[in-house]
């Protein structure tokens, strides 16, 4: 098991991370969402043992983990390939390793095939395209077979295909032998379809909250009932808070009322728009609505089917200014 | 313009008919650029590497005083050496001053810096995600190096060459230290300036020729080897 514990991180003197623990179970599929600069890629570097944290520790079953740092492999966001063929980027870290020739070729090729690189072997990477470049960054830390793989937005150059067919082989590695994965993404989407073990990064933090409805937004100061309304694409959203200037606004998708028509309530947000998209999983459905901005809001099958939602539907969302949470 | 076409001639006429003495201050000049080079490459490329990705107290500074050794005057390396190395200075018992050890010494110490801050300038020049995903593949620092070295080959060459260049081309270390002893500390340089001097323009012209010719040789050596690797 992978853990951060007390980990504090700074760049300069800023703050750039702040968390009190981090787990990655062995064998386990955990997604790490957020903004851009929200800590994700500094989070997988720690992990990495890249860099040391400013303050606290990286363990790797109980040991440091730099001294583990064999077990654990980083592939980047916008990968680089080093001077040579495809071949010898996907055998770097078995030579590194010592291995010898033919369990070198042995695993060059069953890496390759899994990520669909078997035509591309004898290539070099100024002869690759963006997504190919990612597949082959891929197939480099597998070929090194890692007990963790820290994937930094693997989807970011590949179309959904392309993304599709890498998780589905990240899938078929993680049942043929003992792997963890750690995904960093903005593409919630994505990181639902894949797994349950979604953590939401912002400013460094974990998100106390389920990681959609994530807005950056100026506050502008309460009115003397303490209430703010804040600018969120086009709608202003009600807030119950003190702070003022630069904040992250999460509305907890459970905390969201779905109607067809406004009902009378106490809801200090209610906002009509139309359903975009519904994406079942464990436990309920998650309604994509466009409001004036994209919403989600968590609700059981038995809803859906009541309110007949659909794509293209219209719909009511509502939800308390006291729910919405301010950090 | 007669001056000038005698000269060439007289050039030309010494460097076909194989003049010993002028082949053999050539061979010196080139033996001692090349083990200056090798030397202060040797030295100068890790150091440029330390220089450019680890940080360590006093960096800033060493890489200040790199770059401003780059122009350190070479009569004034002479003139220091010189002192090193007389009958009266502190390594006056090595019994170094006038033999091509001692023009090699100085040129070491001009082509060091050279070598070194241009490695620097070479290493940072590579993408920093290199070094980091050689390491996180597993390889050690050494290998992790290499691995920023293959990418930063040209420049690495250039900075080879540079060095190269400085020191077949150097005069005022070479002078002071090597005293231009006929067949012994004579180099090219020290041999054109001693022709001037004397009014045998045509030998001085020869003897530049070969330095160009030398030059251009090593020149086309290290992009041959840089041309062998493709991406």
């Amino acid at each position: 098991m992978l853990e951060l514990v007390g980990v504090k991180h700074r760049y300069a003197g800023r703050l750039v991370l702040d968390l009190d623990r981090f787990l990655v179970p062995d064998r386990s599929a955990v997604a790490i969402v957020g903004h851009n600069g929200s800590g994700k890629s500094t989070l997988l570097r720690l992990l990495a043992s890249l860099e040391s944290p400013s303050e606290g520790v990286v363990r790797f079953d109980g040991r440091p983990a730099a001294g583990e740092r064999r077990r654990v492999t980083l592939v980047e966001q916008r990968p680089v390939l080093f001077r040579g063929t495809v071949r010898e980027n996907i055998a770097y870290g078995l030579r590194a390793r010592g291995r010898r020739a033919s369990e070198i070729e042995r695993q060059v090729s069953r890496v390759s095939e899994r990520l669909g690189l078997s035509a591309l072997l004898g290539r070099r990477r100024q002869q690759l395209s963006e997504g190919e470049v990612q597949r082959v960054a891929v197939a480099r830390a597998l070929a090194i077979e890692p007990d963790v793989l820290l994937l930094d937005e693997p989807a970011a150059s590949a179309d959904r295909a392309a993304s599709q067919a890498l998780y589905r082989a990240l899938d078929e590695e993680r049942r043929a032998r003992p792997l963890a994965v750690c995904v960093a993404s903005h593409q919630l989407e994505d990181a639902y379809r894949w797994t349950d073990d979604i953590r939401a990064l912002a400013e460094g933090r974990l998100s106390p909250v389920t990681p959609e409805n994530l807005f950056r937004v100026d506050l502008p100061g309460p009115d003397a009932g303490g209430l703010q309304h804040v600018a969120v694409g086009g709608i202003r959203i009600a807030v119950v808070s003190d702070k003022t200037g630069p904040a992250i606004l999460a509305v907890p998708p459970t905390d969201v009322l779905v109607s067809r028509e406004p009902l009378p309530s106490s809801a200090r947000n209610v906002f009509r728009g139309k359903v975009t998209r519904l994406a079942r999983q464990r436990g309920g459905v998650h309604l994509s609505a466009d409001v004036g901005v994209e919403l989600v809001a968590a609700i059981t099958e038995e809803a859906t089917r009541d309110l007949a939602l659909a794509p293209g539907a219209s719909v009511v969302f509502s939800f308390k200014a006291s729910a919405v949470r301010v950090f | 313009m007669d001056f000038l076409g005698d000269g060439l001639r007289r050039a030309l006429g010494l460097l076909f008919a194989g003049d010993p003495e002028t082949y053999g201050v050539a061979l010196l000049t080139f033996k001692v650029a090349a083990v200056a080079t090798v030397i202060a490459c040797a030295a100068g490329i890790p150091a440029g590497f330390l220089l450019a990705s680890r940080p360590f107290w006093g960096r800033r500074a060493a890489l200040t005083v790199v770059n401003t050794a780059l122009a350190f005057p070479t009569v004034l390396v002479g003139l220091l050496l010189y002192g090193l190395l007389s009958r009266r200075g502190p390594l006056g018992g090595l019994s170094m001053l006038y033999t091509w050890q001692a023009i090699a010494l100085g040129d070491v110490l001009l082509a060091f810096p050279i070598a070194a801050a241009l490695s620097a300038a070479a290493v940072q020049g590579v993408d920093p995600r290199v070094r980091r995903t050689a390491l996180t593949l597993g390889a050690g620092p050494w290998r992790a190096a290499w691995t920023v070295a293959r990418e930063a080959r040209f420049a690495l060459a250039a900075a080879i060459t540079a060095a190269f260049g400085h020191v077949i081309a150097e005069i005022g270390s070479a002078m002071i230290v090597g005293g231009n002893v006929r067949g012994q500390t004579r180099t090219l340089t020290t041999a054109i300036a001693l022709s001037t001097s004397q009014g045998d323009f045509g030998l001085a012209l020869a003897l530049g020729i070969i330095l160009l010719v030398l030059a251009l040789l090593v020149n086309v050596a290290l992009q041959v080897l840089q041309g062998r690797g493709d991406a």
